[in-house]
């Protein structure tokens, strides 16, 4: 376990045993309410979704243990407002180059050095990158940075990325990770 | 009221399948598996999330109107991680390794 400085947030104690149970609650109640939403509450079937909840939760908990994420509820909605946003630049710009009579592409590979380290937290922003307008996160180079392919290698991807990654990184905030 | 309600969801629906159509030319015209990838992720998202739109005026419950919105999370969701799976795929082993 390599413990990594969180850097703007002081704290970097190992997750306690009642952090654990604690998310394990929260984590159970999050996946017996998706349940309530998938079913429309059967009374019937509440016997198994109480075991599919139970099953989901040591799952969940196993590949993903419990962490401190500093969450931060408003700067949160901000980046989910963001990401909508650019859900959008991102669909509208892929759909005019598809409809464009020339094709106007200009693919290929940029190198990202991320400011998270390897763990979850950069999987977060990697997942959210494949999303966002042009850019294309592909796995990791040997010197450690990612390897994002863009549809247009002469728009300023690296500097977008960068500030992508600064927002991101606000919303979820300073995690202590093990990974 | 209601006419206002059905006006969007003539007009989210619409486009929506105009960005569905779009993302498969896309998917047909483009040079080779990781531009396409663009092509399916980003359009068809974002022609889903406006069907999805297009429809919540019109469901009967708000469990059905949130289930709906779950869709098309987790749509979003399994299009990010299967999308870096297949694009890392690609770069380390060839469009047909």
């Amino acid at each position: 376990m390599n413990l990594i400085k969180a850097g703007n947030i002081g704290e970097a104690s190992p997750a306690r045993w009642s952090d654990a149970i604690g998310s394990a609650v929260i984590r159970a109640i999050g996946f017996f309410c998706f349940w309530l939403i998938l079913t429309r509450g059967d009374p019937g079937d509440v016997g198994p979704g109480l075991i599919a909840v139970a099953a989901a939760t040591w799952a969940s908990l196993k590949l993903l243990p419990a962490e401190q994420w500093g969450f931060r509820p408003i700067r949160f909605a901000g980046f989910v407002l963001h990401f909508l946003r650019q859900s959008i630049v991102a669909g509208a710009d892929v759909a005019l180059r598809a409809l464009h009579p020339r094709l106007p592409l200009q693919p290929g590979f940029v190198t990202y050095r991320a400011q998270q380290p390897p763990g979850r937290k950069r999987n977060t922003f990697c997942a959210i990158m494949s999303l966002m307008p042009g850019t294309l996160p592909c796995g990791t180079s040997n010197d450690g940075s990612l390897a994002i392919h863009c549809l247009d290698v002469t728009q300023p991807v690296v500097e977008q990325l960068s500030m992508e990654e600064t927002l991101c990184m606000g919303a979820l905030g300073g995690a202590r990770s093990d990974a | 009221m209601s006419l206002v309600m059905d006006i969007l969801t003539i007009c989210a629906v619409s486009a929506g399948a105009l960005f569905f159509l779009a993302g498969t030319v896309g998917l047909l015209r483009f040079p080779d598996t990781l531009t396409r990838l663009h092509a399916l992720t980003k359009v068809d998202n974002l022609g889903l999330g406006l069907i999805v739109l297009g429809l919540l005026p019109q469901t009967s419950s708000v469990l059905f109107a949130v289930k709906l919105v779950f869709v098309w999370l987790l749509v979003q969701l399994s299009g990010a991680v299967v999308t870096q799976l297949i694009a890392g795929a690609v770069r380390h082993h060839g469009a047909d390794g």
